[in-house]
């Protein structure tokens, strides 16, 4: 086996590896886990300054709630088994909100493919049904780009008391590590070092694909939930990519201590695997809290109520130490800073050029209301603004405030220039939270790149757009995740940042479609300097009551009429022609002075009109 | 006193929440009843939707064998009210306290959205808010909701177009006795107007209307 970091590990051991250690650290030293190329662009990214940090993005909503969102690729997978594939991508994430504490509360995906894989569809369908969290959103993005290499990204939301989120680090020694949650199987070992290679390679085979099982995803999300309401909960940390290894090594690394972990008391589904098999795999629906050991008795009992597997699989101890253990025998002993500081890639230097002509490169146009009819988008009844408009809009139980959230990419931009599609996808996904009324609160950022030793340049430029548009937005980016070597036979994936973005509404002040003329108004070009005027007309015309949409390619709106008609309206408008990016809007207003208040220097056509059905 | 409500819970359930806070908004104590238990004593026995048991027999199979169906059979039989809703209808028919079958929708995948549907009888402890042959909005959200005849079921709600491929555009039947009612929609999802429309909530405060006025059923 190829280990690209052989040199490096044998150099902080300062010894030969062990074949164990060698399998191990080929999953942690992963981009999937490590970071080890992203790591150092991400640094320069605006932090939240009001952020609470952990495994995800934490930020106020109220006085008393807030809201933690991130966004995963589990494109690898999908690609090699779209069902299965989808489907735990949407698990995955889930847990990792829960883990903070927060119940999830939403989720989104951004698809990308060549041609529509119902597969994938019905993974996320299925799995997201089941679990009770509303899918309120996504994108469907169809072309030969992605046709090997299909991008898989998904998006979580979940709500917490503010004073109730739960550290995803060890506290002190003598706590204990309680693993609960599905059985251990063989699936999904090398899940994350395959999902960190081009798909030729040799990792390939559906031998690294986890398989999901919803019924359990619910019951552990219960169960956990449980956990806390009881007050149980001391740390945590869903089993992910790297499974028990690399849950328990960040859970005692992050509190500055070492953790020794039995694998011989992990619930196993095949008996005969062998223990670094237990401690690599990535079998889905577990999780690893940490409590005193008085409390652990109470949580293995709720797990076995909620008919789940569970076991006490370890302790945080204070020599800085990781060690796992498998009847008696030590299997591996290391440095846990090894284990969780993995080699980094330097920063590759990038300037910006001018904004490109950009071409229009068709991406299909899938009618988007198709696929989500097929998502429970209305489950927790909190969903106040459907998909189909751009955002959606949720509501938090008890609070006057809620969210907007969208997920939103440039892929078409970002193959004829890295930085400016994801300065541009970034902008637009502003300027689609503010149509609905919403004010920005932060970004989740999912890197979908080829290769980046062969190209690091286009990563450079991707990581330098974000950067720049956050910083001109004034909007933080408060989680993220990077899924690389998107290659097949050396052919890279377009460069495509997926942004998920997440705004603060005041529920009083929402406008949901009505009647109205339609206008378009803006310029067919796209600038900062234009995107700034835009911005500040969305905020005048949304409080004067106009119900306004963003759309970044206005050729077919077919999806708009048909959410209109869902509503009991109908949409007349004339074609519109735009630009690949331009800096305009559509507006749906009932009040003509809104719109004779508009600044006579900016574009403004009547297209149509909204009536009642 | 609010009357009780209780709000049964199998493992997979994902309405339970939903439902609960329907039957507070709508004047009900609710209480949720786990697959363990008992719905003895109860004004109202709620059996909200979701995947219990993850669907992965039957949808509704392994539930309708749960010792807390027992109890919902020996309190239907006494001529208590019951309301199965989506998941719960489907519990209902495994359970034989309703006729008829729920199968696949004919387009062959899930179904999330607002349908338009007539109140065809409003002599029960359901519907009695509305009008007959009145037009609500309700959502659905479901794989496996083509119902099929078996008999001359009492047909309560209809779909006012084909959306699932239902018999007769069925989208909700009563028992004989009228004390149970399945229905594919979901009127715990249509309680306030921020999330659409508010049809929902005559139902629960039909069933409201229903044993404040002391009726019993039979």
């Amino acid at each position: 086996m190829s280990f690209k970091y052989y040199d490096e590990l044998k150099k902080r051991l300062g010894r030969e590896p062990t074949p164990v250690e060698i399998e191990a650290f080929t999953v942690m030293w992963s981009e999937h886990c490590g970071y080890s190329h992203t790591k150092k662009y991400i640094k320069m990214l605006p932090k939240a300054e009001n952020a609470i940090q952990g495994n995800a993005g934490v930020l106020p909503i109220d006085d008393k709630w807030a809201v933690v969102f991130k966004i995963e690729s589990h494109n690898h997978p999908s690609a090699v088994e779209p069902y299965n594939g989808a489907a735990t991508g949407v698990g995955g994430i889930i847990r990792d909100i829960l883990a903070m504490g927060a119940r999830p509360h939403a989720s989104l995906d951004s698809l990308h493919m060549g041609d529509v894989t119902e597969g994938i569809i019905r993974g996320i369908s299925d799995y997201g049904n089941s679990i009770g969290v509303p899918t309120v959103g996504g994108e469907l993005r169809i072309s030969e780009f992605y046709k090997h290499n299909p991008l898989v990204n998904a998006m979580a939301v979940g709500i917490v008391e503010r004073d109730k989120v739960i550290p995803s680090k060890a506290s002190y020694t003598g706590q204990v590590i309680v693993l609960f949650g599905g059985a251990t199987g063989r699936d999904g070992i090398h899940g994350a070092s395959f999902a960190s290679e081009d798909l030729e390679g040799e990792k390939a085979t559906k031998l690294s694909i986890q398989v999901g099982d919803p019924f359990m995803e619910k019951q552990l999300i219960e169960a956990f939930l449980k956990m806390k309401e009881e007050g149980l909960i001391e740390g945590a940390q869903d089993l992910g990519a790297g499974g028990v290894l690399s849950a328990t090594s960040e859970l005692a690394s992050a509190g500055w201590l070492g953790a020794v972990v039995y694998l011989d008391r992990v619930p196993l589904r095949e008996s005969d695997m062998e223990p670094w098999e237990i401690l690599i795999s990535e079998s889905q629906e577990r999780m690893a809290v940490l409590t005193s050991p008085e409390k652990a008795e109470r949580i293995m009992e709720i797990a076995r109520y909620y008919l789940l597997e569970t076991a006490v699989l370890g302790e945080i101890i204070q020599e800085p130490v990781y060690r796992a253990v498998y009847k008696d025998e030590v299997i591996m002993e290391v440095p846990i800073s090894v284990i969780t500081n993995p080699p980094l890639e330097d920063v590759y230097p990038y300037t910006p050029g001018e904004i490109p002509e950009f071409k229009h490169i068709p991406f299909e146009k899938v009618e988007p209301s198709n696929v989500y009819f097929q998502y429970d988008y209305m489950v927790g009844t909190d969903t106040v603004l459907p998909p189909g408009f751009g955002p959606a809009i949720m509501r938090i139980k008890g609070s006057e405030y809620g969210y907007s959230v969208v997920t939103h990419s440039r892929g078409d931009l970002g193959y004829q220039d890295a930085y400016w599609g994801t300065y541009i996808a970034t902008l637009e996904a502003v300027r689609k939270t503010l149509a609905v009324g919403a004010e920005p609160l932060g970004i989740t950022d999912c890197i979908n790149y080829g290769d980046p030793d062969e190209n690091p340049e286009g990563l450079s430029a991707m990581m330098h757009g974000l950067k720049d548009a956050c910083e001109f937005a004034g909007v933080p980016v408060v989680s993220g995740n990077a899924s690389l070597y998107n290659t097949t036979g050396g052919k890279p994936i377009p460069p495509t940042m997926v942004i998920g973005l997440v705004g603060k509404v005041k529920l009083a002040e929402i406008v949901k479609p009505h009647e109205g003329d339609v206008y378009v108004i803006g310029w067919d070009r796209f600038s900062s300097a234009y995107e700034r005027v835009i911005w500040n007309v969305i905020r005048k015309l949304h409080s004067c009551g106009c119900f306004i949409m963003a759309p970044s390619h206005m050729e077919s709106l077919q999806g708009y009429q048909r959410t209109f008609s869902e509503y009991g309206y109908t949409l007349h408008i004339d074609k519109i022609s735009a630009a690949p990016a331009h800096s305009k809007i559509i507006v749906v207003c009932n009040d003509n002075r809104c719109i004779e208040n508009v600044d006579s220097k900016i574009p403004v056509v009547k297209v149509g009109v909204v009536e009642k059905a | 006193m609010n009357p009780k409500a209780a709000v049964v819970v199998y493992p997979g359930t994902n309405c339970d929440r939903d439902t609960y806070y329907a039957l507070e908004l709508a004047g009900f104590t609710p209480e949720y009843v786990d697959w363990h238990g008992d719905v003895k004593g109860y004004d109202l026995v709620v059996l909200p939707g979701g995947f219990s048991y993850g669907d992965y027999l039957r949808a509704g199979a392994v539930a309708a064998r749960e010792p807390v169906s027992k109890s919902v059979r020996v309190y239907a039989e006494r001529g208590g009210l019951v309301l199965g809703i989506c998941n719960g209808f489907q519990v209902l028919m495994e359970m034989g306290l309703l006729p008829g079958g729920l199968l696949e929708n004919t387009s062959g995948t899930f179904i999330c959205k607002w349908v338009d549907l007539e109140i065809t009888d409003t002599d029960n402890p359901f519907l009695s808010r509305f009008k007959q042959g009145g037009k609500i909005k309700l959502p659905i959200a479901h794989a496996f909701g083509r119902y099929v005849k078996v008999g001359d079921p009492n047909v309560a709600l209809r779909y006012v177009e084909d959306v699932n491929g239902s018999d007769e555009k069925i989208a909700g039947i009563l028992s004989e006795g009228k004390n149970i009612f399945g229905l594919m929609p979901h009127p715990e999802r249509a309680m306030e107007k921020l999330l659409g429309w508010d049809y929902g909530k005559n139902v629960f405060l039909s069933i409201l209307d229903w044993i404040r006025g002391g009726n019993r059923v039979v």
